[in-house]
């Protein structure tokens, strides 16, 4: 399988401390990597590092192999979806959410569009007009997953998509994630809930001392 | 020059005034009689020693002197906007934007009225340009230490919505778009307010001085419809430039949002 993104040795180093400390990681097209992890030992930093959202003291990603740094942000970004761990909405109503991404390049995201992809993360279309600071951590969750897919990115890294859900809906949301990886996208997802990452079946890593540790191959 | 004139004693006489804000302070608790009287003394002496620089600028008017005039203004209002700004930037890196957004605001405001509309004969005559530039630096101070208030809060309380825009493909102008719209509109409504109650409320500190010394009253209020539009012209070009530095000072090159580390309240070692 062709390399979609990888990480190379990142190293982040904020006031003195080493968060992440060379951690490597690649994620291929339809592949699936779970992340787990205590907490506070850094996951949510490296994901944000492979998103080029924070300054990286030393170390490379790369998107089909060409280094992020050479690539427009905007480009780089529109092909990465990340949602980080209590996605923000954006002001508006769950419509004004789903079409941002599109929105942002002066396009408009057709409204059976924005229905298709409310469907995909289990919503339906009446959501489209409720105001997007109303809804529950769930729908919010399923919100900005939409919305991110709304770019059609390539790999999606997820930041504990199933923390706010209760027990069936985070299934269903892995679910969901799965099918992302089978439509040929690849998929890093973090978790500290051991059975998601198991239920993702897929590679399996533990962030420890600022580095990935694998711990099982999947299927 | 028809104007009553005030004799020393008389000044000292005003003080009572300060005294009686002094003494509510204390009955009420209010905590500030120091305040009141560092900034009573402060405030006189910065006045008399101004009154004998304009008194030499007048007298001696060398353009070097009132160059020199106007750049200490400048330096003081540029410290002074820069300093002590929550959540941004340290007063020394935010001084030379605080300087720049200024001293643009207040050439477009002032260089085509003394072209055009008060022609200055020599070009440094210093009974115009120095206060009428006074009026224009203070007002840009207090417009782009607005915008940086403002603009460097909505950051750190937006921090996670401006990231998701730039994580869905939006450019650093994108991002803060709304912030700094909403910073330089606020930025700007006091002046917008001023122009809609001038004369209502109350009548503008240099048209009183004006008519109180001698001036005709519609010669004062056309002056002071010249002050008006130049302030107006201040605010809009330095509050979009604070608005424009601040938001550079936000962004990485690689577009990452970065936010100023909180700054102890001492800030001003600079
Ligand atoms: N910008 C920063 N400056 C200083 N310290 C930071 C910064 N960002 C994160 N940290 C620290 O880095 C450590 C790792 O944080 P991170 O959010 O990556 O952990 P995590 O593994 O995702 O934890 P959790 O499971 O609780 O989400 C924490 O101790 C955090 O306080
Ligand atoms: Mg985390």
């Amino acid at each position: 399988m062709p390399s979609a993104l990888e990480a190379r040795d990142i190293r982040v180093i904020r006031e003195g401390r080493t968060l992440v400390d060379g951690a490597s990681l690649v994620v291929s097209y339809g592949e699936k990597v779970a992340i787990a992890g205590p907490s506070g030992s850094g996951k949510s930093t490296f994901l944000r590092a492979m998103a080029t959202l924070i300054p990286i003291d030393s170390g490379h990603v790369l998107l089909d192999g060409v280094d992020a740094i050479a690539l427009p942000p905007t480009r780089f970004r529109t092909r990465i979806a990340y949602l980080p761990q209590a996605p923000p909405m954006l002001p508006g109503t769950v419509a004004d959410n789903v079409a941002a991404g599109p929105a942002l390049r002066g396009e408009t995201l057709a409204p059976e569009r924005q229905i298709e992809l409310l469907r995909a993360v289990g919503l339906d279309e009446a959501f489209l007009t409720r105001g997007a600071n109303e809804l529950s951590g769930g729908e919010r969750q399923r919100v900005a997953l939409a919305r991110a897919l709304a770019n059609e990115p390539k790999v999606l890294l997820l930041d504990e998509p199933t923390a706010a859900l209760d027990p069936e809906t985070a299934l269903q949301v892995i679910e969901l994630v799965r099918s992302m990886a089978t439509a040929g996208r690849g998929v890093v997802m973090v978790t500290h809930i051991a059975a998601h990452a198991e239920a993702l079946s897929g590679r399996r890593y533990v962030f420890q001392a600022g580095k990935l540790v694998a711990v099982a191959e999947g299927p | 020059m028809s104007y009553l004139e005030i004799p020393l004693p008389r000044l000292v006489v005003t003080l009572g005034l300060v005294a009686l804000a002094i003494l509510a302070s204390r009955w009420k608790r209010l905590d500030l009689e120091r305040d009141l009287a560092w900034g009573a003394l402060r405030g006189a002496v910065q006045l008399l020693a101004i009154g004998h620089v304009l008194l030499l600028l007048f007298k001696h008017e060398r353009p070097e002197w009132v160059a020199l005039a106007i750049s200490g203004m400048l330096g003081v209002a540029a410290a002074t906007s820069a300093r002590r700004v929550e959540h941004g930037p340290s007063a020394r890196t935010l001084f030379p934007y605080a300087l720049l957004a200024i001293v643009l605001g207040s050439v477009v405001a002032l260089a085509p009225v003394f072209i055009f509309v008060v022609p200055l004969h020599p070009m440094y005559e210093a009974r115009y340009l120095v206060p009428i530039s006074g009026m224009m630096i203070a007002s840009a101070m207090n417009v782009v230490a607005q915008v940086f208030e403002r603009i460097f809060a909505a950051a750190h309380a937006h921090a996670g919505e401006i990231e998701q825009l730039l994580a869905l493909g939006a450019t650093p102008e994108q991002a803060l778009a709304r912030h700094v719209r909403a910073s330089v509109r606020a930025a700007m409504i006091p002046t917008i307010n001023s122009l809609l109650t001038v004369g209502l409320v109350a009548l503008p500190g240099m048209m009183t001085g004006q008519i109180v010394s001698g001036t005709a009253p519609e010669q004062a209020v056309r002056y002071q419809i010249v002050i008006l539009y130049q302030l107006v012209a201040v605010a809009a070009v330095s509050g979009v430039l604070a608005g424009e530095f601040g938001r550079r000072l936000l962004f990485t090159p690689h577009a990452q949002l970065r936010l100023p580390k909180r700054a102890p309240a001492s800030d001003m070692r600079a």
